[in-house]
């Protein structure tokens, strides 16, 4: 027994040792050899690099990737090896790829996602990369709030995407209503269509749907949290934010603009009620006019949008989403990924993947282009995202919160008339604190 | 099991068949040692695929363990503050467990009940309409969890699905503005046809399969002897079939009591609507969704816990003592 235990020990030993100089020869050739970043380019010759993306943001990516790869070995000499990652199981596909040391070099984070793994330690810091590039200032704000930890960079934004309303442009012409411009004329709009068509539903309110929710909040003035030095505070329970709640919720509670069934509803039902004929408006992403018309072609050039106005004109502050590019800590190649980051959030790449996949880019420049755009499927959203996107709370509690779906929660409750906005919100507030407070 | 039963029944018999004795005297050891070598190979698999995950399992409860743990291989023991936490949780006892204890019985109750009653008509059916039936409960089983969910929500699509309509004809609801997936009860009768529809032909193929080595003549023998229906199912066939039925019973216990999928994909199921958390969306929704790994080890501890009370309750009370 001694003699087998003291062979495996050493043996065990030896494995380390292996292990140990494999992964000391990893770094000298993944980092310390290669040109400091900002210089010459990087000869990645031999080597491959592996990208997760997400599905469904551009409806027919291949293009694109082809061309990125092709563009990218003609650059460095790497191999380009992407992968594509489903955004209900992508999360999931994160962490066990951190457990298992499997994670790729470069991957698409979503905006709520970033801090929750960035604070946890799984992407590289790229505060000096994106300095030294020169690509500092030109960054889309919403996007580079949320990629920032304790004031270092994690992501370089990349494509972004904004709500704002999709209505029926016939049915407003029709009835004679112009696009509303203030919270009176979305309910002053939804009655005239209540009255005209009484089996459409003028603005459904879906419960499960927490971004069409914070426009609301922030437009009353209300916050979703504020922070006190490096603590969040809850801000649901405020007069202002239950004012903006209210509002939203009586345009199904008092003014019958939806229907009993949204309560447990999900944005995508709000697409399928749109697209099935049901409703006049609906509060809906940047990148849904086209598959809209996909799915209800009898409804090619009766669609159109408008951006949310605030309660008395203006536009309300809507909830800035999308996706930065970040390199994952684990990976051996971390210049090279930073190369292939680098031709994807700038230029031509960037330009190629707004205009292929319908969202709006993530630097500056080129979303100043985009908000010139006076295609009316695409101006009132671009106006929505520069002059009033706005970030949800950058903490990898407010990931939490959206797990344990607090707000649409809340929104359920008052939707289904189990609670008042005030219960609702009180609720949801001391159960955000209790998150808040706990990590 | 069965070696503690044959060797008391040789006990009750009173002599020690000489056999055993002589072959140990000729080679001394390896009696006792064969069956263990021969089962060496399974028992080491089982042990690397199950008892390390589970002692894995039990560690990991044990520890505060989120992402940055993950990533940075660091542990944090903390006692037992993740049952603390759990145990103190009144979600768990006022919604969680009443939602999954009373579903879980009533389900179980009803795929046995309904999987018996189609397994006593395809014994009754000739082979065309018994291959017919036995196609038709197949694909009831085939389809995937997630298919057969999405079909029962499509039933009950507020406004216009069919069975919504159905109900709204024979006046028991008001299509315009009744929501089923809303109302705990409403909510969880859908997932109970979800779940019995996907359960019972399992306990139906395998209550057959059990009514058919029931040799035909005790059957005639009891119709001679005038006894009903009822009578001839209680007095001959259950106790014939009480091995299968603790098989059905005890298996559909342990699913039905972690149903997961067909909840967490009912509108509302996945968190949004407390009211009809199960053990399932709950531990999801409070330990993996937010990144809390330890305390979801927790939970698993504690359902693996349950199931097993449970399971021997079961055993305990189908087998009577002695035949255990």
């Amino acid at each position: 027994m001694s003699r087998t235990g003291s062979r495996g020990v050493r043996r065990i030993g030896v494995a380390v040792l292996a292990a140990a100089a494999l992964a000391v020869a990893g770094c000298s050739s993944g980092g310390g050899d290669q040109a400091p970043a900002g210089g010459g380019p990087v000869n990645g010759a031999g080597q491959t690099l592996r990208m997760w993306i997400m599905e469904g943001t551009n409806p027919d990516p291949k293009p694109y990737v082809d061309e990125l790869s092709a563009a990218f070995e003609k650059q460095t000499g790497a191999k380009l090896e992407v992968e594509f990652l489903q955004w209900k199981t992508g999360h999931d596909k994160f962490t066990t790829a951190i457990a298992g040391g499997t994670t790729p070099d470069v991957a698409e984070v979503g905006t709520t996602w970033l801090s929750e793994f960035g604070t946890a330690g799984a992407f590289a810091d790229l505060t000096q990369r994106v300095e030294s590039a020169g690509l500092g200032d030109g960054l889309v704000k919403g996007l580079e709030e949320a990629g920032r930890i304790d004031g270092s960079l994690y992501g370089l934004p990349w494509y972004a995407g904004v709500r704002s309303v999709v209505y029926r442009k016939d049915v407003f012409a029709e009835l004679g209503i112009n696009p509303p411009t203030t919270w009176a004329e979305i309910v002053a709009a939804g009655q005239k269509i209540k009255a005209a068509k009484p089996d459409m539903l003028p603005f459904p309110i879906a419960g499960d749907n927490e971004f069409a929710v914070y426009p609301f909040v922030w437009a009353a003035g209300g916050d979703i949290a504020t922070k006190n030095g490096d603590k969040w505070v809850a801000a649901l329970d405020t007069p202002q934010a239950r004012a903006g709640i209210q509002f939203y919720a009586d345009l199904a509670l008092k003014n019958g603009f939806s229907t009993p069934a949204a309560a447990t509803w999900r944005e995508t039902d709000l697409r399928d009620a749109f697209t099935k004929g049901q409703a006049a408006m609906i509060i809906s992403g940047n990148w849904t006019p086209k598959a809209l018309v996909e799915a209800a072609p009898e409804l090619q050039g009766k669609i159109g949008a408008f951006s949310l106005p605030g309660e008395n004109g203006g536009l309300a502050p809507a909830v800035l989403g999308g996706s930065l590019l970040s390199v994952f800590e684990g990976s051996k190649n971390q210049d090279l990924a930073w190369e292939l980051v680098k031709l994807m959030g700038t230029g031509e790449f960037a330009e190629k993947w707004s205009t292929s996949s319908g969202y709006f880019p993530g630097t500056t420049a080129l979303l100043q282009q985009a908000a010139q755009s006076t295609d009316p499927l695409v101006a009132p959203f671009a106006k929505q995202m520069v002059d009033a996107g706005r970030a949800v709370p950058v903490s990898p509690a407010f990931g939490q919160i959206q797990a344990k779906k607090t707000v649409a929660t809340m929104m359920r409750s008052i939707l289904t008339g189990e609670q008042t906005v005030e219960q609702a919100t009180t609720a949801a507030t001391a159960e955000m604190n209790t998150l808040f407070s706990s990590s | 099991m069965t070696t503690v039963a044959n060797r008391s029944k040789a006990g009750r018999a009173g002599d020690a068949p000489p056999a055993r004795p002589t072959r140990r005297r000729t080679r001394p050891g390896t009696g006792t040692s064969r069956p263990w070598l021969l089962l060496l190979p399974a028992l080491v698999v089982m042990a690397g695929l199950l008892l390390w995950p589970m002692v894995q399992v039990v560690l990991l409860s044990l520890q505060n363990f989120g992402l940055r743990e993950l990533v940075t291989g660091r542990t944090r023991w903390i006692g037992l503050d993740n049952y603390t936490a759990l145990l103190s949780d009144p979600n768990l006892w006022q919604i969680v467990l009443p939602n999954t204890v009373v579903f879980a019985i009533v389900a179980v109750l009803a795929t046995v009940v309904v999987g018996t009653l189609v397994a006593l008509l395809l014994n009754r059916l000739g082979t065309v309409s018994r291959g017919l039936v036995t196609t038709a409960i197949l694909v009831a089983w085939a389809l995937p969890a997630v298919t057969g969910t999405y079909v029962w929500v499509f039933l009950f699509t507020p406004g216009d699905g069919i069975a919504v309509q159905a109900l709204d004809a024979i006046g028991l609801l008001d299509a315009t503005t009744a929501n089923p997936f809303a109302d705990r009860v409403s909510f969880y009768v859908i997932a109970l046809l979800n779940v019995v529809h996907h359960g019972f032909p399992f306990v139906a193929l395998t209550v057959l399969a059990g009514l058919m080595t029931i040799p035909n003549e005790l059957n005639e023998a009891a119709v001679i002897d005038g006894a009903g229906a009822w009578r001839r199912f209680w007095s001959l066939t259950f106790p014939t079939l009480r091995p299968v039925f603790a098989v059905v019973t005890v298996l559909s216990t342990i699913w039905d009591f972690k149903v997961f999928t067909q909840i967490y994909l009912m509108p509302g199921g996945d968190g949004v609507n407390r009211s009809v958390l199960n053990l399932g969306t709950w531990s999801y929704v409070e330990s993996f969704a937010q990144n809390k790994y330890g305390l979801g080890a927790a939970i698993a501890v504690l359902l693996t816990v349950v199931l097993l009370v449970i399971t021997m309750g079961y055993l305990r009370l189908l087998f009577k003592e002695d035949e255990l």
